[in-house]
């Protein structure tokens, strides 16, 4: 049976490695939050606001779409 | 572990402290006012009046949105525990008793209140770190 919640993915562990094995804490002080915050995005724990999703993007030189990826279900969209 | 992490256990040993304290008060010594012991309630805010503590520190948005929630949490639960005392009161003594208390036991009954809000939201509060805000 397909979650009710609508799911967003994303790919911080990929871009993090892509760009020279940036490190969570690096990552973390760039875009202004904790360690612990990009831990639990990266866990699929936590959805960030727009302006944070937009901070993290920007970090990457990424679109925001590039980095998270809105997964609508039957009963989400 | 973070700062509010830490501020969670922290409050949560000094709830159990206080109430076993209580406990340990009105069974062996059973003379005075066992509310003394809710002094050790002003433990709870030792981390905030630390120096390091708050000065500089940023809070971002998952944990101001973990914080929010926990409080949310904590006052829902007192909000059911005084609904449920007032309804308790008119079942047992009746709808139209009257009542006369010690002003004690107000203040017994309103640190009973700050130990469930502080016990309940730092629970909450260690239960969102590990679920995240949207569990």
């Amino acid at each position: 049976m397909p979650s009710p919640e609508p799911e967003i993915k994303n790919h911080i562990r990929r871009l993090r490695f892509d760009h020279g094995e940036m490190t969570q804490d690096q990552l973390a002080k760039q875009a202004g939050v904790t360690r612990h915050t990009i831990m639990a995005l990266e866990a699929g724990k936590y959805f960030p606001s727009l302006l944070l999703a937009f901070r993290i993007a920007r970090v990457f030189g990424a679109p925001v779409e590039q980095v998270f990826e809105y997964h609508a279900t039957e009963l989400n969209l | 572990m973070s700062d509010s992490e830490k501020w969670a256990w922290w409050t949560l040993g000094v709830v159990v402290l206080t109430i076993a304290s209580y406990g340990a008060y009105v069974a062996f010594v059973k003379s005075g006012h066992a509310g003394l012991v809710f002094g050790l309630l002003a433990l709870a805010a030792l981390p905030v009046s630390r120096r390091r503590y708050f000065p500089n520190r940023y809070f971002d948005e998952r944990e101001r949105a973990i914080a929010s929630k926990a409080a949310l949490v904590g006052f829902y639960a007192f909000w059911l525990a005084f609904a449920a005392l007032i309804n308790a009161i008119g079942l047992i003594k009746g709808w139209n008793a009257i009542l006369t208390v010690p002003v004690w036991t107000l203040i017994e009954t309103l640190c009973w209140a700050l130990i469930l809000v502080l016990g309940v939201q730092s629970l909450t509060t260690l239960v969102l770190y590990r679920k995240g805000p949207h569990a």
